[in-house]
């Protein structure tokens, strides 16, 4: 309860910061706007050629894009941000502003996790969403309670995925300050736009399990349409799981060197 | 006697640093076989703080002052050594010991500068847990005495230095921790707003018996501050205690500032009639000697029964001069 009232109070307080730029709201619109209009378009083009691409039609594809702009839009509305403010390019850690973050009575990976708010990522967020819903009634006949179930949960494990390749990415900069390696997910994470079944063989390993992307919008996407296998549902929550650990600790790892270390 | 509320023993911190020669060459050699030299910042130092005193740090630049205090608030693991602060071992950053204590920094800022400070009080107050009500009374408090009603509402950006430092203070003190760090807070201000801070950290030490360590190199703040100082120089606590003492024992001379009502000839030969007194170049129009201080009574009493003398004056020696010698010597 009380995380949740500071989770208020940080989206209050950036909020107010970025409303004083009232133009950003538009050229943020546009961006939205477009980053939509050319997904669902390259969709449109193919699907006019062929009917289904490996198991894959126009609605299910719109439903996969529906997902990444989803992941996209959090990203973009408070992970990103307070991730790179901590980590990035004149980050605390950078200028040494970190010491006073250490010394909140509060835990350090929610703090570091959810402190900067894009508001107008919110825009990404209902476009994400419209698209989603546009597809779920595409597919309407064919949904079921347990499809639904599987979506929400493989969704919330693609959320967690994205937000903890990130904080592992941002945890190498406690070893050294130049280790800003977060644009390697950013960039890979364009590929998770199309199901990962297309890319040859090699590359989808990688996608799914080493730089899992690929799990992160194809496996929703997949339950949504219903050809995910309870098999890979397992596997998905407990790669999830695994990674959300594994990143907490390497964050921990990074504190701990932060402290005995740093001038 | 109460119960200490900072106890150090043994705080030694050492940092290792990477070193590399210069060269391309070397840097790559150093990227394959990185090669690290210990640095001791701090070294075996042993000390306890009792409630509500101000102690200054003080000590030239890479003394280990910062590392102390950074020790102190639970930023940096010591190398070895401990330290207990209001019950708690800093370096664990429990809570509630986080809760208790503060540290403000002249150097760096701990607020948004994109919003005015008003509104990082209220997340501040919410991040500590600051009831409503008592929030609202503590920062009443804090606005009316430093006097900073015109600056609530302006981006941190837009202020200047010296209200930015007003800022960081409240940000520091609105939860009302028991223990103060603070690393050198007057640093850059002109000498109007650091009287300013100084009468203000003077009172509110008085008015919430909150302990405060203090680090600066302006003397100005550790002579109106701190009745008790300690001394760090190459890492070691070289002294410990009262700063008129530490004055008194680098420093065993007074100057005696003479003036006289008629010319004197001769001065020179008279002062020479004592050995250890010394004549300093005149200021002002004034005579000034370096005397030893056993010898002070004798000295002014010829003075004045065989000179015109219209004023004269006996003073301790600034205590910058007294530090300058400590600094440049680094021996007591």
């Amino acid at each position: 309860m009380r995380y949740l009232k500071l989770i208020g109070a940080f989206f209050k307080i950036s909020s107010q910061a970025e409303l004083a730029y009232r133009v950003n709201f538009f050229i943020r619109l546009l961006h939205s706007g477009l980053n939509l209009l050319t997904g669902v378009l390259s969709l449109v083009v193919i699907f006019n050629q062929v009917e289904v691409i490996k198991g894959w039609d126009m609605p299910a594809a719109l439903a996969l894009l529906g997902v990444y702009l989803l992941l996209g839009a959090l990203r973009g509305l408070f992970i990103g941000p307070s991730l790179e403010s901590v980590a990035g390019m004149d980050g605390e850690i950078w200028t040494g502003t970190y010491d006073f973050t250490l010394l909140r009575p509060v835990d350090q990976q929610f703090l570091i996790s959810v402190r900067h708010w894009r508001i107008f990522a919110l825009v990404d967020l209902a476009m994400a969403l419209g698209l989603l819903i546009y597809a779920l009634v595409t597919l309407g006949t064919q949904l079921t309670i347990g499809m639904l179930l599987s979506f929400t949960l493989t969704l919330l494990a693609g959320v967690i995925l994205l937000y903890a390749a990130l904080l592992a990415f941002s945890a190498l900069v406690f070893w050294n300050p130049s280790f800003l390696f977060t644009w390697v997910i950013n960039d890979l994470f364009q590929l998770a736009r199309y199901p990962v079944g297309l890319y040859p063989g090699w590359l989808r390993l990688v996608l799914t399990w080493v730089i899992p992307v690929g799990l992160m919008t194809t496996i929703p996407a997949q339950a949504l349409v219903g050809t995910l296998s309870p098999l890979m549902l397992l596997l998905t929550l407990a790669f999830t799981l695994a990674a959300f650990l594994g990143a907490t600790w390497l964050f921990r790892q990074g504190l701990k060197r932060y402290t005995s270390a740093s001038s | 006697m109460p119960e200490p509320i900072i106890q150090v023993k043994h705080l030694t911190k050492v940092y290792r640093v990477p070193e590399r020669a210069p060269g391309l060459g070397a840097s790559v050699r150093s990227l394959l076989k990185p090669h690290y030299s210990d640095i001791p910042a701090v070294t075996d130092i042993s000390f306890t703080v009792e409630p509500g005193e101000i102690v200054g740090l003080i000590g030239p630049n890479g003394a280990g002052k910062t590392t102390t205090l950074k020790m102190l608030s639970g930023l940096l693991y010591p190398t070895s050594g401990d330290a207990q602060v209001a019950g708690y071992t800093p370096w664990q950053r429990q809570p509630d010991y986080l809760r208790r204590i503060s540290m403000v920094m002249g150097n760096r800022s701990a607020l948004n500068w994109d919003i005015p400070p008003l509104d990082s009080f209220r997340v501040l107050s919410q991040i500590y847990r600051v009831p409503p009500d008592q929030y609202r009374q503590i920062l009443d408090e804090l606005i009316a005495t430093l006097d900073m009603d015109a600056l609530l509402k302006k981006p941190v950006r837009n202020l200047s230095l010296g209200e930015r430092m007003k800022c960081e203070l409240v940000a520091g003190l609105l939860y009302q921790p028991d223990i103060l760090f603070l690393d050198e807070p007057t640093l850059g201000l002109d000498v109007a707003m650091q009287r300013r801070l100084r009468t203000f950290l003077k009172t509110f030490n008085q008015q919430h018996t909150v302990t405060v360590i203090l680090t600066s190199h302006y003397m100005a703040d550790v002579t109106a501050l701190c009745p008790r100082v300690m001394l760090i120089h190459h890492g070691s606590l070289i002294y410990d205690g009262a700063l008129q003492t530490l004055a008194a024992r680098l420093a065993p001379f007074k100057l005696v500032r003479l003036q006289f009502s008629a010319p004197v000839e001769n001065f020179d030969d008279f002062v020479a009639q004592w050995p250890a007194v010394e004549q300093l170049p005149m200021e002002n129009g004034l005579r000034i000697l370096r005397v030893p201080r056993a010898d002070v009574p004798q000295v002014t009493a010829r003075l004045l029964e065989s000179l015109p003398v219209a004023d004269l004056a006996v003073e301790d020696p600034p205590i910058e001069a007294v530090i300058d010698q400590i600094y440049a010597e680094g021996v007591l």
